[in-house]
């Protein structure tokens, strides 16, 4: 009986060895000489430099992957050793921001999606000398707070910009689908889409870490309401499934969304969605470090004392081949 | 002293006048899904009588879909459940294994059978894992899956990101053997002008699966009892622990099963997925009259569970009720079905 | 293995020793629980094991069930030493433990519970199952034989009382060949009437022809069936003695503690006043 269960366990093995060396894929796959993503731009030769990059992201979400490529980029090209760190809890993201204050940096790159919570950390950290430049989060709070600039888009901005990008294709009535329930940026989206949207929207929440289920909420809200001519998502991933929603309901609605990934790109390409509005998490994150090197090694402010919008742009059919190309590399 | 053995001989039944064999009516009801089935029953007839979207056959469609696949998983975890055990590992092992099975063929370049095959051979691994530790250590089963839980978070992550760079897997869908797996794990099987979902026909499959190793198998038998009293039943010869680690191989396999529909569904996969549906699939379980202490509950049940899940949370969004007091609606729920279910319990044990 | 063999010692000496342990001892670290002990256990007849709580009789019984392995001494069944790795062991060895709080599960029906472990199947391959028509028709047969009535086979065992769940456990053992019954205190929880039908249930086991090692510390249920009686004091023989050479009050005098006993009753007693029918009396009530 042992004998027999331990051949089979050693067929197994072999069966599966011999499947792995001849059954290589013909297409798609990885690619062997995939260039490294990001810039590579020249090194400037200042001296070395210490910012810290403090954000409130959870960890495993692509948007904050891209901000980080674009501060790593710019921490390369400026000689600044990047300490990148995000909590999602307030408090957490205030006792990061104390800890880079105590280890003495050069700068302070912050979110201030809680901007309450964070302002006295951030007055706290220009009072000991030390310059922050606030991004993503924070649009209407950073002046206050005493940060030297900002760098990112105003959600509710890039709502009404989606509004008035659905008013102008003569659309009726959008679903506006939140993946997070009580996410203040997502649901200030909604918003701003509500409000410069001629027709009808309506909101829908799903459950985004279950995608499956994110897909029936869409296909059977498409089914309840056949009025529906624009789905609006809130993520790149979502925009995708709602795909397959909009298929799986014979609804001929048609897709946005906000944010972008390589997939979402071959999408609009393909004309399964529509378009995309982009922030720009690169630049965000580019521009948040290398503002603090130019202002620590030349005394200059981007934006001239002024919000800096990094979005919101357009992606679709008439410019996604160039921003295609980057958003393969993870960088768009 | 003697006087109820000598009259025992005769037929029984006639012997102890407190407890009479019990009618047919009160043998149904003491079955452990009767109450979901209840419940099912009134929230299927509330969005049928409020929601005139939840009467039309593509969104019962709809409905069975959201009902599968939460159901595959829940079936299993409610074995695992009847067994004594709990699986707080079984959402993001999904993941776990969406995220091997595409990210093993990609870097390898090869045909995506092997990615899915390699990735069953860690479904069933971590599964393995979760019921040796259990078994080793005599730990409760919720303190080693919740370290398994996070473990399986982070190195989703962790690895992702790192074979990557993005926190999502790249799409396969241009690899060789998607359309074939696709076919498999998540096509479309059209029903008298009525798209189905294909998980919906593996999810019945399964539960008669499930139901007929329950109630008709040695193996069965050997559930319930490791579940009902551990002691007892290896008192007696079952095999306990290869028993219990079964049952976590069975939640790895299904969550193999749910990872490549994602997979082919999708095409590519969110790292951080899959965190918080543990709990969904033993709601699912509960409700169709799983009990939380073991011993137990039916395969039926949990699929009747799982439905009511299903229904509920798209009879919401079909009854155009307001979309922020969602998980409020979902909750209350969820709840009335635990009370029916309870009620028509008891009323069965009164009988 | 599952015919049913309730007449199994018919064709052998009646008196044929089935379990023998010789100076078995079990130590865990420095600690000894059990230490020197000796018992036999012959076909058809009752070896009782009596003590007090802690004398050792719950690790005698897990070494004699397979739960646990002795650290020293012999073992023994049929003629031949053994050392149990599992209670899977014991009971190919026809040896049938039942515990007094776990003989079955609660929450599953009586022919389940009854063939839980050695379930009957049908078919082959994959459609092989549970043969429920067989098992019901010889759980209910079983039962009747043995003169226990239960109203409803598909009733769950938690629902029975107590002095059922012994019985059935008890004719479960039989039905499957036990050659030899330990029975951990399977009246301690019962009261009078309830004892009498296990009692009595015990000795059809032996005139079954079953060697049976009946566990208790009520010398009066012990001396009402035993043919053997082996006292333990501290993981130790106190007595060991067969019926013939004991009396009840002897046995109810030793499994009180004996010597000490009387040196305490001397202590406690008043003139004009006897000790001895007040130290058995305190002894029987204080289950």
């Amino acid at each position: 009986m042992r004998t027999r269960s331990r051949r089979t366990v050693a067929a197994t093995f072999v069966a599966l060895a011999a499947l792995t060396l001849s059954s290589c894929s013909s297409s798609g796959g990885r690619q062997e000489d995939e260039a490294p993503a990001g810039g590579a731009a020249g090194k400037a030769d200042t001296p070395t430099m210490k910012i810290a990059m403090i954000t409130h992201a959870a960890p495993g979400d692509t948007f904050w992957d891209i901000v980080r490529k674009g501060a790593e980029a710019a921490a390369a090209k400026d000689n600044v050793d990047l300490n990148y760190q995000g909590a999602p809890e307030a408090g957490d993201q205030v006792n990061l921001v104390q800890q880079a204050i105590d280890a003495d940096v050069d700068g302070i790159a912050v979110t201030l999606a809680k901007a309450e919570a964070m302002a006295p950390v951030v007055k706290a950290a220009t009072e000991a000398g030390i310059p922050v430049v606030a991004f993503n989060g924070g649009f209407e709070e950073w002046q206050e707070a005493g940060a030297l600039g900002y760098f990112g888009q105003d959600e509710r901005t890039a709502g009404e910009a989606a509004g008035q990008r659905l008013t102008t294709e003569g659309a009726k009535k959008a679903l506006c689908v939140i993946h997070e329930q009580g996410h203040v940026g997502l649901e200030a989206r909604c918003a701003g889409v509500a409000e410069t949207f001629g027709g009808q929207t309506e909101n829908l929440y799903v459950t985004g870490t279950d995608m499956p289920a994110v897909q029936q909420a869409i296909t059977s809200k498409l089914q309840q309401d056949p009025a529906i001519d624009r789905v609006v998502t809130l993520g790149a991933p979502y925009a995708l499934t709602a795909v397959k929603s909009v298929a799986d309901a014979g609804s001929s609605a048609q897709i946005g969304t906000f944010d972008t990934n390589a997939d979402l790109m071959a999408a609009i390409e393909g004309g399964d969605i529509q378009w995309a509005i982009d922030q720009q998490p690169y630049l965000q994150g580019y521009l948040a470090v290398d503002s603090l090197w130019l202002y620590n090694t030349n005394g200059n402010t981007i934006g001239g004392g002024q919000a800096t919008q990094t979005g919101p742009a357009f992606v679709d059919a008439s410019n996604v081949d160039r921003v295609a190309e980057f958003a393969a590399g993870g960088t768009r | 002293m003697s006087q109820a053995v000598q009259a025992a001989p005769a037929p029984p039944g006639s012997v102890d006048d407190r407890v009479r064999r019990r009618s047919l009516l009160a043998s149904v009801l003491s079955r452990p899904e009767v109450g979901s089935l209840v419940g099912a029953v009134a929230v299927f007839a509330l969005f049928f009588a409020v929601a005139p979207t939840f009467r039309q056959a593509a969104s019962f469609a709809t409905v069975l879909y959201a009902g599968s696949t939460i159901g595959i998983m829940a079936l299993a975890v409610a074995l695992l459940m009847i067994g004594g055990e709990f699986d707080l590992s079984a959402g993001v092992a999904v993941t776990t294994s969406a995220l091997f099975a595409s990210t093993f063929a990609y870097q390898l370049n090869l045909n995506l059978w092997v990615g899915v095959a390699a990735a069953l051979v860690v479904s069933l691994g971590i599964g393995a894992f979760n019921g040796w530790l259990l078994m080793r250590t005599g730990l409760p089963s919720f303190l080693i899956t919740l370290g398994t839980f996070f473990i399986l978070q982070g190195v989703n992550l962790g690895v992702t990101k790192l074979l990557t760079g993005n926190v999502s897997s790249t799409s396969v869908s241009d690899m060789d053997g998607f359309e074939q797996a696709r076919a498999v794990f998540a096509s479309t099987v059209p029903i008298g002008g009525v798209s189905v979902k294909i998980t919906v026909f593996w999810w019945l499959l399964f539960v008669a699966i499930g139901t007929w190793v329950l109630l008709r198998t040695k193996t069965g038998n050997w559930i319930f009892a490791a579940g009902g009293d551990k002691a007892a039943a290896r008192a007696v010869g079952v095999p306990v622990r290869a028993t219990k680690i079964g049952l976590f191989m069975t939640v790895g396999f299904m969550a193999w099963f749910v990872g490549m529909h994602q997979l082919f569904s999708f095409n590519a996969i969110q790292s951080g997925g899959g965190v918080g549906q543990e709990f969904i699939y033993i709601i699912a379980a509960v409700v169709g009259g799983c009990l939380l202490t073991g011993g137990y509950g039916s395969a039926v049940g949990s699929a009747i569970g799982a439905l009511i899940f299903g229904m509920t949370s798209l009879g919401i969004v079909y009854a155009g009720w307001d979309a922020n007091w969602f998980k409020a609606f979902l909750g209350v729920m969820l709840l009335l079905a635990t009370i029916v279910n309870m009620i028509v319990k008891n009323q069965a044990a009164k009988r | 293995m599952s015919t049913p063999e309730l007449d199994a010692g018919a064709g052998h000496s009646p008196n044929q020793e089935i379990l023998r342990l010789e100076d078995v001892g079990k130590s865990y670290g420095n600690v000894h629980a059990l230490r020197g002990v000796s018992l036999s256990v012959r076909q058809g007849e009752i070896t009782c094991v009596l003590g007090d709580n802690g004398a050792g009789k719950s690790t005698l019984i897990k070494i004699i069930a397979g739960l646990h392995q002795h650290t020293e001494g012999r073992f023994t069944v049929n003629g031949e030493a053994v050392r149990f790795g599992s209670p899977r062991e014991a009971l190919d060895r026809g040896i049938a433990t039942v515990y007094q709080d776990l003989a079955l599960v609660p929450l599953m029906s009586i022919w389940r519970n009854f063939f839980l472990g050695s379930e009957l199947t049908r078919g082959s391959g994959p459609l092989r199952r549970l043969d429920v028509e067989r098992m019901k028709r010889v759980t209910e047969e079983e039962l009747v034989k043995m003169g226990i009535s239960v109203p409803d086979l598909d009733r769950h065992v938690g629902a029975l009382s107590g002095g059922q769940r012994q019985c059935i456990a008890i004719a479960r053992a039989i039905h499957f060949g036990a050659k030899a019954l330990v029975l951990d205190e399977p009246t301690a929880a019962l009261g009078v009437k309830q004892s009498g039908v296990v009692l009595k249930y015990i000795a059809k086991a032996r005139d079954a022809g079953l060697g049976v090692v009946f566990i208790t510390h009520n010398p009066h249920h012990a001396h009402l069936v035993g043919n053997h009686f082996v006292i333990l004091n501290r993981g130790r023989v106190s007595l060991d003695a067969g019926r013939g050479d004991v009396s009840l009050d002897r046995l109810t005098n030793e499994m009180a503690g004996g010597a000490e006993l009387e040196a305490l009753s001397h202590e406690l007693s008043r003139p004009g006043s006897t000790p001895e029918p007040a130290a058995a009396g305190r002894t029987t009530t204080e289950n």
